[in-house]
């Protein structure tokens, strides 16, 4: 095992100590060479392959990093992308024990499930919209395994892209009914409006965002498949959140999907 | 605090394009603030200008909060202000200038205080704002931005189209064709048509013919010379202006 590797299992050791014991840790950007998001991609891997191994199923991808102000922010030209797994999926208006997703943070997205694979080398909006049964209004709710949300695009991109849980409405929309673009979001907590925003926030068009990760999937030989769902990106800033919390969002033609969040751990939950 | 000495200072910082500093001297609070507002325009309006309609400013909690306010602010628009959809405007006599997309209504029936919003309204169309502070830095008390006419400076309205549903319709601002900022209605009060009942109740009866900026839906953004702005909202099409040329 080379150094690199060596770094790459220290840092994933590192993430999934922290998720386990709820005890946020220190940047990993410290443990793999400086700026390598390749690395940083390695890390992932490796924890997506302990929750398959773990009896986990990838039930799609989450697309971050899509804003132009949240890019400039972390000195990056492009998105990044994380695993969506079983256990993240949260039914419409159930409690998210607190803690279980550590530094819960939340944002607005639209969400596409597909009913084709995409295994082209380079996709068009056009297969994209092909591929895709129906869009979904989501909530994500993102989590930081890393103390203080003091992360580059190398510590989101080893901690799953920064994911925690997703909860997806229930009422299916075929594209053709949406225009994405000027789709307007609001996401409320108790009512008052705490981030406000439209489709073209997430990379001019969440299908721009769809058509990135279906060609970089390919690239790394594990393409988008029927039956994944796919987080697109947010449509407006990302808002912080509190125990007892219940946030809605909505999606202008999408409807509406409900994040709340227990006001205490999980039952027999220690920490 | 002279009414009549600050709206006269304001009158001149703005036909000047020669920024006042704030602090001492300001009006103690709002009501004054609203009185010195009310000289500023009519000065104006002794000049021929003729008042047109009302604007709202601090329309979402996240600006009231951070100006530690708890209501509205309303200011006067007159007919010198309008930009023709589509039209240049020069910005070369502006101090600096920021623009922000809108929705804006046009009342049909009068609209009391207490009354009906949708009931009165006759049409909504999207629209530009040019806000323009006259203090330094856009720097300024909650009273003087009122007595500043809420930082007005200029507007341009879309194609007016029937009211519909617009509690969370998309909103784009592009400048030069590339997006600058986006947002939704619902970042005005929770939806525009609340603003509207807000006009009614801080500038009094408004009449039919009355046209009421709502407020903004996203942040303004600074605007410069030789640029080319539209804001688009969803199923009311879109607005542009184009600023003049730097000198």
């Amino acid at each position: 095992m080379n150094t690199v590797d060596e770094a790459v299992v220290s840092a994933a050791e590192r993430l999934d100590t922290a998720r386990l014991t709820g005890v946020p840790c220190a940047p990993v950007r410290e443990l793999l060479p400086p700026g390598d998001l390749a690395a940083a991609y390695a890390v992932q891997t490796v924890l997506g392959e302990r929750r398959r191994a773990e009896g986990r199923r990838i039930t799609g991808w989450k697309i971050g990093l899509t804003s132009a102000a949240v890019q400039t922010q972390l000195g990056v030209d492009r998105p990044d992308f994380g695993r969506l797994t079983d256990d993240m999926a949260v039914p419409d208006g159930a409690d998210i024990p607190w803690g279980a997703v550590l530094q819960a943070r939340a944002e607005a997205e639209v969400a596409l499930v597909l009913e084709h694979d995409l295994t082209h080398e380079r996709h068009t909006v056009a297969d994209v919209i092909r591929a895709t049964a129906f869009a979904l209004p989501a909530v994500e709710v993102v989590g930081s395994r890393i103390r203080d949300w003091d992360i580059t695009a190398v510590d989101t991109i080893a901690d799953n892209a920064s994911s925690g849980a997703y909860v997806l409405g229930t009422r299916p929309v075929p594209l053709r009914e949406l225009e994405l673009r000027t789709a307007g979001m609001v996401l409320e907590r108790q009512g008052e409006p705490v981030s406000t925003g439209a489709g073209a926030a997430c990379l001019g068009n969440p299908l721009h965002a769809a058509v990135w990760l279906a060609d970089t999937l390919v690239r790394l030989g594990h393409p988008l498949r029927a039956g994944d769902t796919v987080l697109t990106g947010a449509l407006g800033p990302m808002t912080t959140v509190e125990p007892g919390d219940v946030l809605e969002a909505r999606i202008d033609g999408l409807g509406s999907v409900r994040a709340a969040f227990g006001r205490t751990g999980r039952e027999g939950d220690t920490r | 605090m002279n009414i009549t000495a600050l709206a006269e200072a304001l009158d001149t910082a703005a036909r000047q394009g020669r920024p006042l500093s704030g602090g001492a001297g300001g009006p103690k609070d709002t009501e004054e603030a609203y009185a010195v507002q009310e000289a500023l325009v009519a000065r104006r309006l002794a000049r021929g200008e003729r008042l047109t309609g009302f604007k709202l400013g601090f329309t979402s909690l996240a600006k009231m909060r951070q100006m530690g306010v708890s209501d509205l602010i309303h200011g006067r628009l007159t007919d010198r202000m309008e930009i023709p959809d589509g039209g240049r405007v020069d910005t070369s006599g502006l101090i600096h200038p920021r623009v922000e997309p809108e929705v804006a209504f046009l009342l049909g029936d009068t609209l009391r205080p207490g009354g009906d919003p949708m009931a009165a309204v006759a049409a909504v169309a999207p629209a530009l704002e040019v806000i323009d502070s006259r203090y330094h830095g856009f720097r300024f008390s909650l009273p003087e931005v009122i007595a500043d006419n809420t930082s007005a400076a200029g507007y341009a309205l879309g194609t007016w189209s029937a009211p519909g549903d617009l509690d969370n319709v998309g909103v784009l601002l592009e400048l030069d064709g590339r997006l600058a900022e986006t947002g939704s209605t619902a970042a005005i009060l929770g939806n525009p048509l609340r603003a509207l009942a807000a006009a009614a109740r801080l500038a009094g009866e408004l009449e039919p013919g009355t046209v009421i900026l709502a407020g903004a839906a996203t942040a303004a953004v600074p605007l410069p010379p030789g640029t080319h702005v539209r804001a688009t909202v969803a199923g009311l099409g879109s607005v542009s202006l184009t600023t003049g040329e730097a000198a």
